[in-house]
């Protein structure tokens, strides 16, 4: 890590227009739990917080797209601004580079969406113990954030179209593939998130399921994450400066 | 850099002449815009990288229509039909979504990007004339995916029906109906991705402005309706231009919503969301043309 | 510039084991695209400017000296060490990249702070302010950088860029958006770090910044190097085009008639108050024109080699 690297990064990542779109995205999770809390119809207070609120519009949405965003920014938007070079011109060696602004798109993601995990689960699951759902999610998100993070970092590196390219990934492959094929779920980062989530509650397969097994989504999980982040290292070892850069 | 002590100054014929010919004019003007912007669509012209984005999504609205081809050739069964022609949108929303965060960027904001939007300003075109140009390049490019495929698996279905006569005779009405969905569907699309991508010139932005709009609305829709019933679930469907576009397609088709979905929960006539989506598509390009007449370049 | 100038040479002394900047047979390819065609030099203290058309492969190449491309073929080094993929080296490196992008949430100071800690400087503040000193913009250091002009964003770029005072600084076209006091400047800047034995390079398409400043150039003219060295050597090198000379002196009639029996003169031109004299060899004309001058008693004023500029150089290179 480097210390001024970070401090740069939350700068970039915190003064722009895009932390306050995303943190209007976080509220709707808290939006839509108060209108369960006062309009909705399911009597399961936990079967409605894992899958809907959880799994659907946390992991499914709010995380992804935080995630993209902060992930691509982080590094993806020093190429864009021909900035990089400042960073590269330097005696850091390059894993020292990325793994700053991993550890900053990676705080960013984590903490914008447990925030509104906890606040949207808390008003959701009223005061009824809540089988570890709310444990199982603030844990599972917080680790499905690095795992995003460091492939949108890695993303970043290899292609000037890293955005859009990882909003295919969220909702084509994970969203449209894992649903019709299943054998994808192993490439998945939402499956191993929400893999890791049901490990650490306590309820029935009938309230909330998952596609893998807790062990084997944490186990992915690892693996994504720290061959993505080498993958990343190497790839900016490598990186040349553009025709217009 | 001169070398001698007192100042010298000629002026050299480089043979530039005025051009004297016929101007082609703003109809002219606005048809190259068009057609350079549609090229630039599918990143035609331009560098292999801007290329892939754009078409492998296409290949993605296109391939249940491949899909339903391929296993009818091979299955041969005159009944198999996974896809009537009103359920396709419903495969590829996402897809058509994703084009229009990739692409209404780079229709759109590229030109302040690179400055040249000067240069367009300064030329016969009016400022509507380019906005109008722009919105019917984004809007024949999603034609791309919201009708030619659907047109191919229609034409495919039936040539390789064993009855081709008696197919075109008992469906040839699904055509036309082709025709005006897919129309209609890249219009709204069209109108509104672009509103949100002139609304800044970072593509950033504009890619995550226009999946908010598109994607993160029909979830909260979706998440809505499923959740809270009485006005709020039957109100969910207005909040998503997906269902809209839905309802839309079901009303052309003449066609019912599935029961139990958001949109059979709201029960309102199909011709209510015909309106709006016109109405939302006119609205939407004439906002962008307002905001383009007052753009400072 | 005059004949009888004479320029400020940084250093002489022995060269040293490992040159400072050394290429050797460096090609850059993009696809079927040569950018950079089998380029080899090494270049030691000093200013040397680095000079070619747009689209020559000055860029391409300065990017390869600074580490950021990898050659197709061939090897930079510097000090001896392989440049591409060698961090470590960026100790004694300072790049002024041609973007004038900077940090726009960062003021002038905090972006040189910036660069200082990311050297690992001991003292980041003190190498800053220090910095921001040599580059004179001290009165607008706590701006934003996002409202600099832009010769104000080149000059805290090269802050940045000294900050840790390297032995090396690659400036890709540094005078570009500086106002003529600002270029005066910034030249004066580069000529005190080249007298501290500094190496500098500096790419340029502007001729006149390149024949003030650079007491070397590199010539590239397609990808390929087209010459090196001295300027005014080069010239020299270059005896199968004539040189140009315009002296004025105190009878310029009698002066030509006695010039063109000397075998050193192709051809003599009268005008109305110089006379324009071309020779085929540079040196011996200019022993030759004082002695001839001597003989038939004539004073001269003034002897000036006109086409001496960079610019006569350059095009006569880019037309052979």
């Amino acid at each position: 890590m480097n210390r001024a690297i970070v401090e740069l990064t939350a700068r970039q990542l915190l003064g722009q227009r895009r932390s306050l779109l995303l943190v209007v995205f976080a509220l709707i999770p808290v939006g839509i739990a108060l209108l369960y809390r006062f309009e909705g119809q399911q009597p399961n207070h936990v079967q409605w917080t894992a899958n809907v609120l959880g799994a659907r519009l946390i992991v499914g949405t709010l995380l992804p797209i935080a995630a993209v965003i902060f992930g691509t920014a982080a590094l993806g938007s020093e190429f864009e601004d021909g900035t990089a070079v400042y960073l590269l011109s330097k005696p850091l060696s390059r894993s020292r580079v990325v793994l700053s602004k991993l550890l900053v798109a990676w705080l960013a993601t984590g903490a914008l969406v447990l925030a509104s995990v906890l606040v949207a689960g808390a008003i959701a699951i009223r005061d009824i113990p809540d089988q570890g759902v709310l444990l199982g999610f603030a844990v599972a998100v917080a680790a499905g954030s690095l795992a995003y993070c460091s492939v949108f970092v890695l993303l970043s590196i290899l292609t000037s179209r890293a955005l859009i390219t990882g909003l295919i990934y969220v909702f084509i492959w994970e969203g449209l593939m894992t649903a019709l094929f299943s054998g994808t779920k192993v490439l998945s980062i939402r499956q191993y998130t929400i893999g890791v989530a049901k490990w650490l509650t306590t309820t029935s397969e009938r309230t909330f399921a998952a596609r893998l097994d807790g062990p084997e989504a944490l186990a992915l999980m690892v693996v994504m994450s720290i061959l993505a982040t080498w993958l990343a290292v190497r790839a900016l070892a490598r990186w040349e400066i553009g025709e217009s850069g | 850099m001169s070398q001698r002590d007192e100042p010298a100054g000629s002026i050299y014929d480089l043979g530039y002449r005025r051009y004297d010919g016929p101007r082609l004019g703003r109809r002219h003007a606005m048809l190259s815009l068009y057609l350079f912007s549609l090229r630039g669509a599918f990143g035609l012209g331009r560098r292999t990288s801007s290329k892939i984005i754009p078409i492998a999504i296409a290949i993605i609205a296109a391939t249940p229509a491949v899909i339903q081809l391929g296993v009818g050739a091979i299955v041969s069964s005159e009944h198999l039909h996974v896809i009537r022609p009103e359920n396709y949108f419903n495969f590829i929303q996402i897809a058509v979504a994703l084009f229009c965060a990739a692409v209404a960027p780079e229709v759109m904001g590229r030109d302040q990007r690179t400055r040249t939007l000067p240069l367009y300003f300064s030329r016969a075109l009016l400022r509507s004339d380019y906005v109008l140009g722009k919105l019917a390049a984004l809007w024949t490019a999603l034609l791309f995916l919201t009708f030619v495929p659907q047109a191919l698996l229609f034409l495919g279905n039936g040539m390789a029906s064993s009855n081709s006569t008696g197919y075109w005779r008992d469906n040839w009405m699904d055509f036309p109906r082709i025709v005006a969905s897919g129309a209609l569907v890249a219009a709204l699309f069209a109108s509104l991705s672009l509103l949100v991508a002139a609304q800044t010139a970072r593509r950033a932005y504009a890619t995550v402005s226009v999946i908010a709009l598109f994607v993160i609305s029909s979830v909260i829709s979706e998440v809505i309706s499923g959740t809270a019933g009485g006005v709020w679930g039957q109100a969910a469907v207005l909040l998503t231009p997906f269902e809209v576009v839905r309802a839309t397609i079901l009303w052309v088709f003449q066609s019912n919503a599935e029961s139990g979905s958001a949109l059979a929960q709201a029960d309102l006539p199909g011709y209510v969301f015909f309106a709006m989506l016109c109405a939302a598509t006119a609205i939407a390009a004439w906002l962008v043309v307002r905001r383009y007449e007052r753009i400072a370049v | 510039m005059t004949a009888t100038t004479e320029r400020e040479t940084a250093t002489a002394g022995a060269p040293a084991p490992a040159p400072a900047i050394e290429a050797v047979s460096v090609s850059r390819w993009y696809g079927n695209v040569v950018a950079v065609n089998d380029v080899s030099f090494a270049l030691g203290p000093g200013i040397t400017g680095l000079l070619g058309p747009n689209g020559a492969g000055k860029s391409t190449l300065l990017h390869m000296l600074a580490g950021f491309l990898a050659p197709s073929a061939g090897s930079v080094r510097m000090f001896g060490e392989t440049i591409w993929k060698n961090e470590a080296l960026y100790r004694r490196i300072g790049l002024v990249p041609e973007r004038e992008a900077i940090y726009p949430f960062l003021t002038g100071y905090e972006f040189v702070l910036l660069s200082a800690r990311l050297h690992k400087l001991p003292d980041p503040e003190a190498a800053a302010a220090r910095a921001i000193r040599i580059v004179d913009m001290g009165s607008a250091q706590d701006r934003a950088a996002a409202g600099y002009s832009k010769g104000m964003k080149q000059r805290i770029k090269i802050a940045a860029a000294i900050v840790h005072d390297p032995e090396v600084l690659l400036l890709d076209e540094p005078f570009n958006g500086a106002d003529p006091r600002q270029r005066l400047h910034m030249m004066d800047m580069l000529r005190e770090m080249a007298a501290a034995g500094r190496t500098i390079v500096f790419s340029s398409h502007i001729l006149e910044e390149v024949e003030r400043l650079a007491e070397n150039v590199l010539v590239v003219v397609s990808g390929r190097l087209a010459a090196s060295g001295d300027f005014r050597q080069i010239r020299k090198l270059m005896t199968d085009r004539p040189h140009t000379f315009t002296i004025r002196s105190s009878d310029d009639r009698r002066l030509a008639s006695a010039l063109v029996s000397d075998t050193a003169v192709f051809g003599v031109e009268l005008g109305s108050d110089r006379l324009t004299v071309r020779a085929a060899d540079f040196a011996a004309f200019a022993h030759a024109v004082a002695k001839v001058a001597r003989g038939a008693g004539v004073s001269l004023f003034e002897v000036l080699p006109t086409d001496e500029s960079l610019e006569s150089v350059f095009s006569y290179l880019v037309k052979r």
